[in-house]
């Protein structure tokens, strides 16, 4: 579990320091060792079981509650006809939508925070979000481009990113200039995702909007089942990468002397970014702050210094499956979409985090 | 030494600006969608022309264009006191929050059963009041208030919160939806005068409170003890300020919805024409704000006739790239 290598290359059979487990081993002809922070397996196993009871709870609550039990049976097909209707047609769907857009949002964010070494660079904020959802409307609404809502939302997204690099000049590790040029094209591509929405009927116009907010009801099966293919090799790529990354946020002159393609890696990492989002804001429209939110929390439950990729993809799943959840809940039978559930939470946490005076923007 | 002056110049600048935006209003008041041409439209200025285009252009182009006048004149002024105040290039009552707390109050009070035009003028400068102080306490407590990005984006955060709670409001109840989706992109179309009448009493205590903060407010650009020095109480001095931002935007806001960056473009505009100095730019602002609406207002019916582009949208066109240069330049103007 977020295996990283060290820094400095251990010597064979020197011992682990406190708090790691040193694992050797042998790969062909390589003598391979790897240290593994106890604290991150703990954290991530946690964090995998308790997505797994937030998934379980979301498949029982609902307008017609059932018990795990019944779940279980109704998951392999069995059991009454009404409960294999409720969980494998509707709840199923949703639950799979919640954790793989939660946890691509929450990989991406931390992969952009990574590269910008700001913590303030997630998609959210430098409007690749809202980039991607006016182009996803565009599709929608029809006009004139024949493209389907996956494809035009990552086109969205790349246009967005390389906007907000190109018009700062930066990438953001100088300074706030890139996160207010997005801030800037976030607000041009809010502009544009009302005005399509104010020029289509009324009943479209409806449709529309719990997606614009940000929620799991306006999914389609194509791009949940899109993104569920994207997520587990975008993990494995940026989990590949764990080591680079890791030198990158330390410091940009350490990382080349010790031998890395900054440049590579710095876009290998924007793609795959890019591309998560992208594909999540086609699924559930933009919840930004859970690519905000994963990682901090992830570094915090983690507290060593590492990139942890793995245990912000679980956070962002969880906090995207409590929130789809709390919304469904809290005043049923009303809806509230998920990104406003997000937004009346993690706000108040973003302001407390600008304004407080020890704030250091590098993660 | 008038002679060494280029001939441009030797009008002073709110004189030409003021020119301006008579030309840009009579143009407004020609131009449109529609079967009226301004050649139909022109003699109704002068008390003749057709049934048609005296409907045209006395019933529907005249309102909007005296909103926009209202509307782009308070937010220009609002945008020139709250960057003169934080001393930022970049606050701007739009992305500071100020507007969203207005929205914010207005759908609370249309959500408890308010419709009367002349109620939510007065509750939405309470929640422009609100979310001013909001942010410029909590920079100011903090100690961020020197640091204007991260003011900017703690107000889009704030933004971003009270929208989604203003549509949090919005879905418990359709009618009010209906009612409020249009208004909340921002535009100046289809408003009433009796509207505009509702906001004249508040205007004109913003106006007193205006020429009474002037100059002492522009001592205090000069820094807390220079104001102290020359016997301005800086507390008082903000307060005041602040009082004036919520009257000018509460009641924009509560006419055309909100409209964000016009607070930011227009100051922009005014300083580089005539300096830092809040006492010459202030007056700029109240010529140069309308001619910035009103101009958005003319595209907005003609980029896309016989449809019309919602003024926010434009608005927010225009101005980011304004932003972007604010922050492009190679060090931050300070003020």
């Amino acid at each position: 579990m977020n295996a990283e290598l060290p820094l400095s290359s251990t010597l064979p059979g020197s011992t682990a320091p406190r708090g790691y487990w040193l694992l050797k081993g042998r790969l062909g002809s390589r003598q391979l060792s790897v240290l593994v922070p106890r604290r991150s397996v703990a954290v991530n196993l946690t964090l995998l079981v308790l997505t797994l009871a937030a998934a379980t709870a979301s498949l029982c609550m609902g307008s017609m509650s059932l018990s795990p039990a019944e779940v279980w049976t109704a998951l392999w097909g069995e059991g009454p006809a009404l409960h294999k209707l409720v969980v494998q047609e509707l709840r199923l769907h949703r639950v799979l939508a919640g954790f793989a857009t939660g946890a691509a949002f929450a990989l991406s964010g931390c992969l952009m925070q990574t590269l910008a070494r700001n913590r303030l660079a997630t998609p959210g904020i430098i409007g690749i979000d809202n980039a991607a959802t006016a182009f996803a409307v565009a599709s929608v609404i029809g006009t004139g481009i024949a493209l389907a809502p996956p494809a035009m939302s990552l086109v969205g997204a790349a246009t967005a990113t390389a906007l907000a690099f190109g018009l700062s000049g930066d990438n953001g590790s100088r300074g706030y200039r890139f996160i207010i040029a997005g801030v800037a094209i976030g607000a041009i591509s809010g502009a544009i995702t009302q005005f399509m929405l104010s020029r289509v009927a009324i009943d479209d116009a409806n449709a529309a909007f719990p997606w614009t907010v940000g929620s799991l009801n306006a999914r389609s099966k194509e791009a949940t089942l899109l993104l569920g293919a994207a997520l587990l090799p975008c993990l494995l790529l940026a989990l590949r990468w764990a080591s680079s990354l890791r030198l990158v946020q330390v410091s940009e002159a350490v990382s080349i002397g010790l031998g890395i393609n900054l440049k590579r890696v710095r876009r290998n990492g924007l793609i795959l970014s890019v591309l998560l989002t992208g594909l999540a804001v086609a699924v559930a429209g933009p919840v930004g702050l859970v690519a905000l939110i994963g990682p901090e929390l992830a570094r915090t439950l983690c507290r060593h210094r590492g990139v942890p990729l793995l245990a912000s993809t679980l956070c962002g799943a969880l906090l995207m499956l409590l929130a789809d959840l709390t919304g469904r809940m809290m005043l049923a039978p009303l809806e509230i979409p998920v990104g406003i559930v997000t937004a009346v939470v993690g706000s108040p946490y973003l302001l407390w985090m600008l304004l407080n005076p020890s704030f250091r923007s590098q993660p | 030494m008038i002679s060494s002056l280029p001939p441009y110049r030797l009008i002073p600048p709110p004189l030409a600006a003021g020119f301006l935006l008579f030309i840009i209003c009579i143009a407004s008041l020609l131009l449109g969608a529609g079967d009226v041409t301004p050649a139909d439209a022109l003699p109704v200025l002068f008390g003749g022309g057709s049934d048609e285009a005296r409907f045209i252009v006395l019933e529907l182009r005249m309102p909007r264009t005296l909103v926009a006048l209202v509307v782009g004149a308070a937010l220009g002024c609002a945008g020139a006191l709250m960057q003169t105040l934080s001393r930022n290039p970049l606050a701007e009552p739009g992305l500071l929050g100020i507007s969203a707390g207005s929205s914010f109050a207005v759908a609370v009070m249309l959500m408890l059963g308010a419709s009367a035009a002349t109620l939510t003028v007065y509750v939405s400068q309470l929640g422009a009041l609100a979310g001013c102080l909001i942010v410029l306490s909590a920079a100011r407590i903090q100690g961020v208030g020197n640091d204007p990005i991260r003011l900017v984006l703690a107000g889009a955060t704030l933004t971003g919160l009270l929208l989604s709670m203003t549509s949090l409001l919005l879905m418990f109840d359709q009618r009010s939806a209906d009612e409020i989706r249009f208004w909340v992109t921002g535009s100046v179309a289809g408003r009433d005068l009796d509207d505009l009448y509702h906001l004249l009493p508040s205007l004109a205590v913003a106006i007193i409170l205006m020429l009474i903060v002037i100059r002492p407010l522009a001592a205090l650009s000069l820094g807390e003890r220079a104001a102290q020095g020359l016997g301005h109480k800086p507390g008082r001095i903000r307060l005041i300020t602040v009082l004036v931002v919520a009257l000018l935007v509460g009641a924009a806001t509560a006419m055309a919805g909100p409209i964000i960056f016009v607070g930011l473009v227009v100051p922009f505009i005014a300083r580089a024409i005539a300096g830092p100095d809040i006492r010459r730019t202030l007056w700029l602002c109240l010529p140069i704000g309308p001619i910035i609406l009103i101009v958005a207002d003319i595209l907005s019916r003609l980029l896309v006739s016989p449809a019309e582009l919602p003024l926010g949208v434009l608005t927010a066109i225009i101005g980011a790239p304004v932003l972007l240069l604010v922050v492009r330049g190679k060090r931050m103007p300070a003020l």
